[in-house]
């Protein structure tokens, strides 16, 4: 299990002169795991990234990624890591070919793999086109497919799909899915609970740079599952959410005896509720 | 070189940048346009020749004005550009180490340089044998880089190309405009004496005179010096932040 950490963060803390970014982090992320960071705008997300990468320096604690610690990390690390930024970091007035094969010659990857990616993110039709004449969703699977060119071992992704149409983001998630099925540790930020719930093995709930909970999302949202309650839409039409007690588990066994209930199902919370309950804040704000 | 292939990648993007940037690519289009619109208009004037002050102030012009428009412009501004479209910070954390980069960088505006010096010298048609070869390369060569440091300066400094065309102007004032008008005051062709683009400029006069140019200590000083005190000032710069500061 030790040797399958391909990245641990132990007691991570970041100041800038007089805020504190981020508080006391500490987690790890194993081959073939999504990990999903979570959390609103300013909680820290990018700033963890740019910690793990070696792009901006810790005030305290120890981050390793492939067994070196961030603060000596050099420019060979980045052959084994992919990094996608907020922003799209594309050459606009290259082609998309340009684009990954340029890309292709930094990491000695053969033609043939670039043209592999292109097809899996399906790209193949526009590979002449300009990268700045793309639409945001295409720009954004050009995006991923530089960042898994050299199948890297970890993959960070930041906000992926943000701003995406639901067939392109599903598209994203598919390619997640199917890398994380390859081996690939994927650490991705995002403020979508729905995106994370799917994806990822585990979550963190990131609230003013501290990490408020951390686990699969499934286990995170039964924690909080203390009050049960059902969604009951009964045949007239009337719509209700009870409480479990004694009382209304009567109610719901003499309506299914009259069979007047239409449709019936538990109410556990979902991550957004979790966040909402454990920061008194709403994640999309 | 143990990673050739990165440094020709990252030369390739640079190339790929400056060759469709239309603003970029019409500094050395106007140096050599101007020097040749110059020469036909002084020459149709005073009946075809030159007059060798004329010559050598075209010579000043266009060695200049091609020195620290593509030196500084062509270097500050594609990084500035790399900045504003966050792929600088992609080829960072592609293993591009910083002196790939930098060397990916100067390549191709360090070659375009010299050969814009050696077709101005072509266009006001200073014959071959007249020019000392030696001498010409070297502070051809050594003042195109300085150029090029200077401009890798701007580029650390800026924040986005809007920036990086306001940083530049201090540059160009002192760089460009002091040799080019030297002649005319006394004071402003000694200070002239202390840019390396003042002692190519005084090497231009020479061929402009017919002159032997012989490199004195005090050009081989300044040329020098300036190279390396702009390399020290654009590590220190490095040190502090690298190319883009969080």
């Amino acid at each position: 299990m030790e040797q399958n950490v391909l990245l641990s963060l132990s007691h991570i803390s970041k100041r800038f002169k007089t805020e504190l970014a981020l508080r006391d982090i500490s987690m790890t992320l194993s081959k073939g795991e999504i990990l999903g960071f979570l959390g609103p705008s300013g909680s820290g997300k990018t700033t963890t990234i740019k910690i793990i990468t070696g792009q901006l320096r810790q005030t305290t604690g120890e981050a390793k990624l492939l067994g070196t610690d961030s603060a000596n990390i050099d420019a060979s690390i980045y052959e084994k890591i992919g990094v996608v930024s907020d922003n799209s970091g594309i050459y606009e007035k290259m082609t998309v070919w340009q684009n990954l094969y340029l890309f292709a010659r930094i990491w000695k990857v053969p033609r043939g793999r670039v043209e592999q990616v292109i097809s899996q993110v399906g790209l193949a039709e526009h590979i002449k086109k300009p990268a700045g004449k793309l639409s945001k969703g295409q720009t954004q699977r050009l995006v991923l497919a530089r960042a898994v060119l050299h199948k890297p071992r970890v993959l960070f992704l930041d906000e992926p799909t943000s701003g995406l149409d639901p067939s392109t983001a599903v598209a994203i998630h598919r390619m997640l899915l199917d890398l994380k099925e390859e081996g690939m540790a994927i650490f991705l930020t995002t403020h979508n609970m729905e995106e994370a719930a799917k994806l990822c093995d585990k979550v963190a709930l990131l609230h003013e740079g501290e990490i408020v909970e951390f686990g699969p999302p499934q286990e995170i949202c039964l924690k909080y599952n203390q009050i049960k309650k059902y969604h009951v839409l009964l045949n007239s039409n009337k719509d209700l959410v009870l409480e479990q007690n004694s009382e209304n588990i009567g109610r719901i066994a003499r309506w299914m005896e009259k069979d007047q209930i239409a449709c019936i199902h538990s109410c556990e919370p979902t991550l957004e509720t979790v966040f909402l309950e454990v920061t008194g804040k709403d994640l999309n704000i | 070189m143990k990673n050739m292939h990165k440094l020709a990648a990252v030369a390739q993007i640079k190339w790929l940048c400056i060759s469709r940037n239309t603003m970029i690519m019409m500094g050395p289009v106007m140096v050599i346009a101007m020097v040749e619109g110059c020469k036909i208009l002084y020459g149709s004037k005073s009946g075809g020749g030159l007059a060798p002050y004329l010559t050598g102030f075209l010579l000043n012009l266009g060695l200049s004005m091609n020195i620290c428009c593509e030196g500084f412009v062509m270097v500050g501004t594609t990084i500035a550009e790399e900045k504003e479209k966050h792929t600088l910070r992609v080829l960072m954390t592609s293993s591009v180490t910083g002196v790939q980069y930098f060397i990916g960088t100067i390549i191709f505006p360090f070659l375009m340089l010299m050969a814009v010096n050696y077709i101005v010298l072509l266009i006001i048609g200073i014959p071959f044998e007249m020019i000392p070869a030696l001498p010409f390369f070297l502070v051809s060569v050594t003042a195109s880089l300085t150029s090029c440091v200077l401009g890798m300066i701007v580029g650390i400094c800026a924040k986005d190309q809007m920036n990086a065309s306001l940083i530049v102007t201090p540059f160009m004032m002192i760089f460009m405009l002091v040799p080019v008008f030297g002649n005319l005051s006394e004071g402003l062709h000694k200070i002239s004496g202390f840019l390396f683009t003042g002692v190519m400029t005084g090497m231009t006069e020479c061929l402009a005179n017919g002159e032997k140019y012989v490199m004195t200590s005090v050009d081989a000083a300044v040329l020098f010096g300036e190279l390396i005190i702009s390399i020290l000032v654009f590590l220190v710069l490095y040190k502090r932040n690298g190319y883009e500061k969080d």
